[in-house]
């Protein structure tokens, strides 16, 4: 006696099939194509899917169809060169744009000086602007293999464990931060191990990347950090601020007293001394929390962007040149500001809005601390 | 049904500020069946031989028994009709005044056919437009005839007011092909060429009578064989781009840069005319405005089109590189068909200069042409040059023009000119 589902030979009188779980030999059940889809929504879906996602669950963003011409704005063809000029559309993995939600969207780009793009970005947002947004930006290590694989691999990981709402502990702000530094250590964990999942065994230069995730829940922004891609946050008027801490050579020198612009342009100044990856030794993120009280933009990028305008402030300056509060528009503007800078290594910005109304300016507890997905608070 | 494939040859690879890309482009057709049958469109045959008083009475019956045998070529079904010429054009078969001037072939109109051309006396001039136009006005009569050939056999020099054979040129060109066959040696190659280039046809000369009969079936056979209509070369160039040129290097060198339609701004048709099982290759050169090194850009689509249909596409491409090693290389397939189009250009420039009594010009281009001929490994043109000039060093291009020179071989070499030859294709 066989299984009628996977093939495996299967004891008589079994019940159930050992291999596959499949029902077996039940002659009275009612055929299946009596049953109609109306009649029953989840129609022919595996009764093993998952039937219903909880309500405070960020969508995926939806999937975006052939840009125009990034010269000229014509068509593309499908022989994927411009109706137009001819210019060759990057391929989607060399150039690619998320916009989960209106007030959330972000740019990954090859550059001008790579052949490949060897960072990755992956987003979410609720749809409802400053409510929840994740996003994580990731930048593969380009003297290791495969890393532009690995690293899309590591973003979108990340991105399912982030998924949900951070927790609140005992909702405390403490038992708060420390549940939160949890589940941002745990995707940093899940990117780790997508990384060594798509890693060749053999690879003698194993795939590795730094990791930058941003979570931005009402007006709380809790940061995570691996290597030296970076969260800045940038209010319309107030002193922007960069979250994360490079582990870098650079960002060590600088914690010794060397001056920025001379760590940061030093013959070390890229060397990271954390990342992620087969051969990475420690790959616990430094984290941390911000309490946003005004009005401006959440940016998680790699070095291909910062290398331009590494201090919060020069940062800020690009930021308020651009003149935009769309976020798409500003991750193109950031990305094109980079690649006319030189673009010697690929970019990533990725950007969450955050508009506080006016009479809002001060946080307060229910603010700050209520969650959109309905988590238990202390209120 | 037909079956349309494309292959590109190009060094894609262009110096920081180059802006020239050149390439071949193969298209070979396969299943292309039989003229009339693909559902399109029936085909039409008109044979026209020279009645005029020059065909001698050798030529006269080499001609009778070549049209006839054209004839038993056309596939029963065909629409067809015999042109008499002379100084006037006399429609020889069907034997009708009013209504459709063509009929279908079966064994009886075949028969008639080819009494009617036995009837054939030579008498009067040579006035070829009248020829042409006639042949027009019969397609026209039969308005379900798409695919339109001629097969035209002259003997002599046309003798009209200049202009009228060029004006009926440009009445029949885009509406019917034509296939030109020239008897003995007292017509004019530039002449017939004109013609047959401008109609996607072929020229060459028959030297003696007793070859017609072969020529005449072999043309036949492969208009017969032409299953697809009409085809044209369709080039998409980008914004801001220029087409240096278009021309067919393969068979034979034909340009057709002057023979564009405009489809779109952007995108250009350039006859083929009908296609049988065959390849051909196209030159076409672009130019286009010089990117960023590390940049790639499409510098043409080229595609066949069929009506509106693209049956097969090839893509031209151009990225600018500093590595000398890359942008350096001259592919293969350029590089022999740009000596192929010079050696054509050589001959015939070499050939005119002769005629007009310029040895020293003569002697420089039909020597260059020697040497062209042997790099491109052109035995033909190889072996029609020698018969005209003596080679006294095939690599340096160094040649004395012969004192005597049979004109059928001068003329020889000039139809033959444009013919080109193939290299093994790898590639590139």
């Amino acid at each position: 006696m066989t299984c009628p589902s996977c093939g495996a030979s299967v004891a008589a009188g079994a019940r159930f099939c050992e291999s596959c779980g499949a029902q077996l030999g039940q002659p009275d059940a009612v055929p299946a194509a009596a049953v109609t889809v109306e009649d029953h929504p989840l129609g022919d879906a595996p009764i093993s899917a998952p039937t219903r996602k909880p309500a405070s669950a960020l969508p995926d963003p939806p999937p975006v169809g052939r840009r125009p011409c990034g010269e000229c704005g014509g068509d593309v063809g499908p022989d994927l060169y411009c109706l137009e000029c001819g210019t060759k559309a990057p391929s989607e993995r060399d150039h690619f744009r998320e916009q989960p939600a209106s007030w959330v969207a972000g740019v990954c780009d090859k550059g001008v000086g790579k052949s490949r793009n060897e960072d990755a970005m992956a987003l979410l947002a609720a749809p409802e602007p400053g409510s929840r947004a994740v996003l994580v930006v990731m930048d593969g290590v380009s003297n290791s293999v495969d890393s532009d694989v690995a690293s899309l691999a590591g973003a979108r990981a990340a991105r399912e464990v982030l998924r949900m709402p951070l927790p609140a502990g005992m909702g405390t702000t403490q038992g708060r931060q420390a549940a939160g530094a949890k589940v941002l250590a745990d995707a940093t964990a899940a990117a780790n191990t997508a990384i060594v999942a798509v890693t060749d065994p053999d690879s003698p230069n194993p795939a590795s990347a730094t990791f930058s995730a941003a979570v931005l829940e009402g007006r709380q922004v809790s940061w995570a950090n691996i290597g030296d891609s970076r969260t800045y946050w940038i209010p319309d008027a107030g002193t922007p601020l960069q979250l994360s801490i490079d582990d870098s050579v650079a960002q060590e020198q600088m914690a010794a007293g060397t001056p920025r612009e001379v760590a940061e342009t030093g013959p070390q100044a890229h060397a990271i001394t954390k990342w992620l990856g087969r051969d990475s030794e420690d790959f616990v993120p430094s984290v941390g929390t911000l309490e946003v009280i005004e009005s401006g933009w959440l940016l998680a990028c790699s070095d291909g962007l910062w290398n331009y305008c590494s201090t919060p402030e020069a940062m800020a300056d690009q930021v308020r040149a651009a003149a935009t509060s769309d976020p798409a528009a500003l991750a193109l503007a950031l990305v094109a500001f980079a690649n006319a800078s030189g673009g010697h290594d690929n970019i990533t910005a990725a950007l969450a809005r955050v508009d506080l109304g006016h009479n809002d300016q001060t946080p307060t507890p229910a603010a700050a601390q209520g969650t959109p997905g309905g988590e238990p608070t202390d209120g | 049904m037909a079956e349309f494939t494309a292959a590109v040859y190009q060094n894609e690879f262009l110096a920081d500020g180059g802006t020239d890309v050149n390439a071949i482009v193969t298209v070979t057709c396969k299943g292309a069946g039989t003229a009339g049958q693909a559902g399109s469109g029936a085909a039409g045959e008109i044979i026209i031989v020279d009645t005029s008083g020059s065909m001698g009475p050798a030529t006269m019956a080499g001609a009778k028994e070549a049209a006839q045998a054209a004839l038993a070529e056309i596939v029963d079904g065909t629409w067809f009709a015999v042109i008499a010429g002379a100084d006037r054009a006399m429609l020889a078969y069907p034997q009708v005044s009013s209504g459709p001037g063509m009929t279908r072939m079966d064994a009886k109109a075949r028969q008639d056919a080819a009494d009617a051309i036995g009837r054939f006396i030579g008498s009067g001039g040579t006035a070829i437009s009248t020829w042409l136009d006639l042949a027009g006005q019969l397609f026209n009569s039969v308005p379900e005839v798409t695919q339109r050939h001629v097969l035209l056999l002259t003997d002599g020099e046309n003798r009209e007011r200049p202009g009228r054979l060029d004006e009926a040129i440009n009445r029949a060109t885009g509406f019917f092909q034509a296939d030109c066959r020239g008897a003995g040696t007292d017509w004019q190659v530039a002449e017939i060429r004109r013609i047959a280039q401008a109609l996607l046809g072929t020229v060459d000369i028959i030297p003696r009578p007793a070859e017609m009969k072969a020529q005449f079936e072999e043309i036949m056979r492969k208009a017969m064989a032409r299953g697809v209509a009409d085809a044209n070369l369709r080039v998409w160039t980008p914004q801001g781009a220029q087409v240096l040129f278009v021309r067919q290097v393969s068979p034979t060198v034909e340009d057709l840069t002057a023979r564009r339609t405009p489809v779109n701004p952007l995108t250009g048709d350039y006859p083929t005319g009908a296609w049988s099982d065959e390849a051909r290759d196209y030159h076409v050169a672009i130019r286009v405005p010089a990117k960023a090194i590390g940049q790639e850009q499409l510098a043409a689509r080229v595609q066949l089109a069929l009506g509106d249909d693209v049956v097969t596409q090839a893509l031209v491409k151009a990225t600018w590189s500093n590595n000398s090693e890359l942008t350096t290389r001259i592919d293969r397939q350029v590089a022999h068909y740009t000596g192929q189009a010079e050696l054509a250009d050589m001959i015939q420039e070499g050939l005119a200069a002769k005629a007009a009594g310029d040895e020293a010009t003569a002697t420089t281009k039909l020597g260059r042409a020697v040497q062209l001929a042997a790099e491109t490994g052109n035995d033909e043109a190889t072996s029609k040059l020698k018969k005209v000039v003596d080679v006294d060093n095939e690599k340096e291009g160094t040649v004395r023009l012969k004192r005597s020179v049979e004109k059928a071989d001068e003329m020889a070499l000039d139809t033959a000119s444009t013919k080109t030859t193939r290299i093994r294709k790898e590639p590139s």
